[in-house]
């Protein structure tokens, strides 16, 4: 295929956390304001002259510092951004958002406040209840929440202007992108997708952790190439897999999945597309913010809820990813010591095999997928099994 | 006669087997790994050329494959396949009775279930910790000052065993070092370290749905205190293969390369 126009462009822009376009919209006045949960409404980030940065940590090398202060037992993401955060590559935010909906991730944002590791006079941590389940008071408690420990903390430390007008128009800015992203990724449906997963999770990716505002025309732009793009004639892939789990930052563990001759179609995992990028609609009628946090509630897949219609539901999201996107298997993917995804992985992968017939593998991964041999291995492996599968199923054959 | 190799590069030896057109095993080598795969590879791909008579490079082969952590790098090798295809495939074609394998490699530990065919059913394998796979066990044989052969029979005469708790090389030749100060008597240490591994493997065959008639395969499996361990764990007589167990994954490669290569 030829190569995306801009593709080098935004490899670059995730190469440090602080990129180019982050520098730039700090100069243009705005406010960076972090986040790493998909709980925290990436659009109430966008309001006014703020813009919202997915916190990632990228080239993490060693976590010595880090573990000291957390521990061994805490996920790789989490010591990452503390690690990185000692070594001073978060001096540009103004603002962290947590949720408290991950005790790891809760050691990580009370070390930001109590190390004070960033070099700003008004930086703040602020963290948020996140409710379980979606009753009428329970988003009017979710919406409290962002009210007064996200809006009001903006205002009142900075002078943002969080209006209603302003949540629309960041709702319309979040949305624009959503559409281009959704247009972008409904090409890895075609039966030979125009796109890699690699291509594609740069692209998300780069959605996440720059100003929205910033890359707009480059995404129209290569949302515009990818209409006439050809895919090559001879496939180069040997499997088509979904890959869904945990935390997941890193485009080379895309790259690794694909290099090992599967196809990643779709991305189910914290910082994926799905869900992340389907439009906010909002009406007239009832309140904006409750609209907005009502749609993260439900769109959200994050195994930390436990009821068996949340439980049962995952499974049917993920079958139904394997449908449309034509997948011949499921990769979960779990970042070491992930509370959440430890149980869902070992549960979810046996259901989809022994239930659902859909072939699944798991794998236990490190927050960077760097010089992995044996993760390369594995994915081979179950690629292997997969095309052979293909095979036998193509000839009748029934083992 | 065509012939077809399979190269079997792996962290701490480099094997090749070499079929010709009827599956039998005409020619096959075991040298310690180099630094560079490349080399490993041309290395044991030349000892094997030089036990066949009428071909001399690799380019003579009809096919051929690589497998193992340098599978990427066997010099004219027409494709690669993953060591748990590999692995699968050789045992199958040595015994196809046999329906589960944990392979002991250089630096991990597999659980490989098989599929009537000889493919690869489900499989279970250790991330990037190297414990109580063939470096855990050369560090523990340097501990006890004694060659590897000796330190692997060491455990068979032991009456008792002294559990070992830790699993990570590092900390477990602290331990055993510790237990040697102690006076403890080495076979019955040795017996706890083969125990601790056999534990290991006992979870890997088990999380790959391995049930009953199972062998072992990589450089581990000629370590018999290991093997008699692992069968006290699972609590099943490990099969015997008749082609060296070590050479499973260059086999399963070279018959892979056979059937490639006739379906060519």
């Amino acid at each position: 295929m030829k190569d995306l126009k801009h593709l080098i462009y935004f490899e670059n822009l995730l190469q440090e956390a602080k990129n180019e376009l982050v520098d730039r919209a700090i100069k243009d006045g705005k406010l960076a304001v972090a986040y790493t949960c998909y709980h925290i409404p990436e659009v109430l980030l966008n309001v006014g002259n703020c813009f919202s940065v997915r916190l990632r940590a990228p080239r993490t090398g060693s976590m010595d510092i880090a573990t000291y202060y957390m521990s061994s037992y805490l996920c790789g993401y989490s010591k990452a951004l503390l690690e990185r955060g000692i070594e001073g590559g978060y001096n540009f935010l103004s603002a962290f958002i947590g949720s408290e909906s991950c005790s790891e991730m809760n050691r990580t944002y009370e070390h930001f406040e109590v190390l004070n590791l960033v070099a700003n006079d008004k930086f703040f941590v602020s963290i948020s209840d996140i409710p379980f389940k979606i009753e009428p008071h329970t988003i009017k408690h979710y919406a409290n929440q962002m009210q007064t420990k996200v809006l009001d903390r903006l205002r009142d430390v900075y002078g943002v202007d969080i209006s209603e007008q302003s949540l629309r128009k960041a709702v319309e800015e979040h949305n624009e992108v959503c559409r281009l992203i959704t247009e972008i990724g409904e090409y890895r449906k075609e039966e030979n997708p125009r796109i890699t997963g690699y291509e594609f999770h740069v692209l998300n990716l780069v959605t996440y952790c720059c100003p929205k505002y910033l890359i707009l025309d480059k995404l129209r732009e290569t949302a515009r190439e990818l209409k006439t793009r050809e895919p090559d004639e001879k496939k180069n892939y040997r499997a088509k897999v979904v890959v869904v789990g945990s935390e997941m930052d890193d485009p080379d563990f895309t790259k690794l999945i694909e290099e090992s001759g599967a196809l990643v179609v779709a991305d189910r995992y914290c910082f994926g597309s799905l869900p992340g990028r389907e439009e906010i609609k909002l009406n007239d009628e009832h309140n904006v913010l409750e609209q907005i946090v009502l749609h993260y509630m439900k769109t959200c897949q994050c195994p930390r809820y436990m009821n068996q219609d949340k439980v049962r539901g995952r499974k049917e999201y993920v079958k139904k990813l394997v449908n449309d996107y034509h997948a011949d298997g499921v990769i979960y993917e779990q970042l070491k010591f992930c509370e959440y995804w430890g149980y869902e992985r070992a549960l979810a992968s046996h259901i989809m095999t022994n239930e659902y017939g859909i072939p699944s593998v798991t794998v236990d991964r490190q927050y960077t997928a760097n010089a992995s041999g044996q993760l390369r291995t594995r994915v081979q492996a179950f690629v292997e099994s997969l095309e052979i599968k293909k095979i036998q199923k193509e000839k009748g054959i029934n083992l | 006669m065509k012939y077809f190799g399979g190269c079997d590069v792996g962290s701490t030896y480099a094997k090749c087997v070499i079929l010709d057109e009827n599956g039998k095993m005409v020619a096959d080598s075991t040298v310690r790994s180099k630094i560079n795969p490349v080399q490993s590879a041309e290395l044991a791909l030349n000892e094997a050329l030089n036990k066949v008579e009428g071909i001399s490079s690799a380019k003579e082969l009809s096919y051929l494959i690589g497998t193992g952590y340098g599978r990427n790098k066997v010099p004219f090798a027409d494709e690669n396949i993953s060591e748990i295809s590999c692995h699968a495939m050789g045992v199958h074609v040595t015994n196809p009775e046999v329906k589960a394998i944990i392979d002991i490699g250089g630096q991990d530990v597999k659980g490989i279930a098989i599929d009537k065919d000889g493919t690869v059913k489900n499989f279970a394998m250790n991330d990037k910790c190297a414990a109580g796979t063939g470096r855990f066990f050369e560090a523990m044989a340097n501990a006890f000052e004694m060659s590897l052969p000796e330190f692997c029979k060491l455990s068979l005469k032991a009456k008792n065993t002294i559990p070992i708790t830790a699993q990570c090389t590092v900390f477990a030749e602290s331990e055993v070092i510790s237990l040697v100060g102690e006076g403890k008597p080495m076979d019955e240490i040795a017996a706890g370290i083969q125990l601790a591994v056999a534990k290991r493997c006992f979870v890997m065959a088990k999380k790959a749905g391995a049930t009953d008639s199972i062998t072992l395969t990589g450089g581990c499996a000629k370590n018999d205190g290991l093997k008699k361990a692992i069968e006290k764990v699972l609590k099943i007589k490990v099969v015997d293969l008749s082609v060296d167990p070590q050479l499973m994954g260059a086999l399963g490669a070279a018959e892979y390369a056979r059937q490639k290569g006739l379906a060519k």
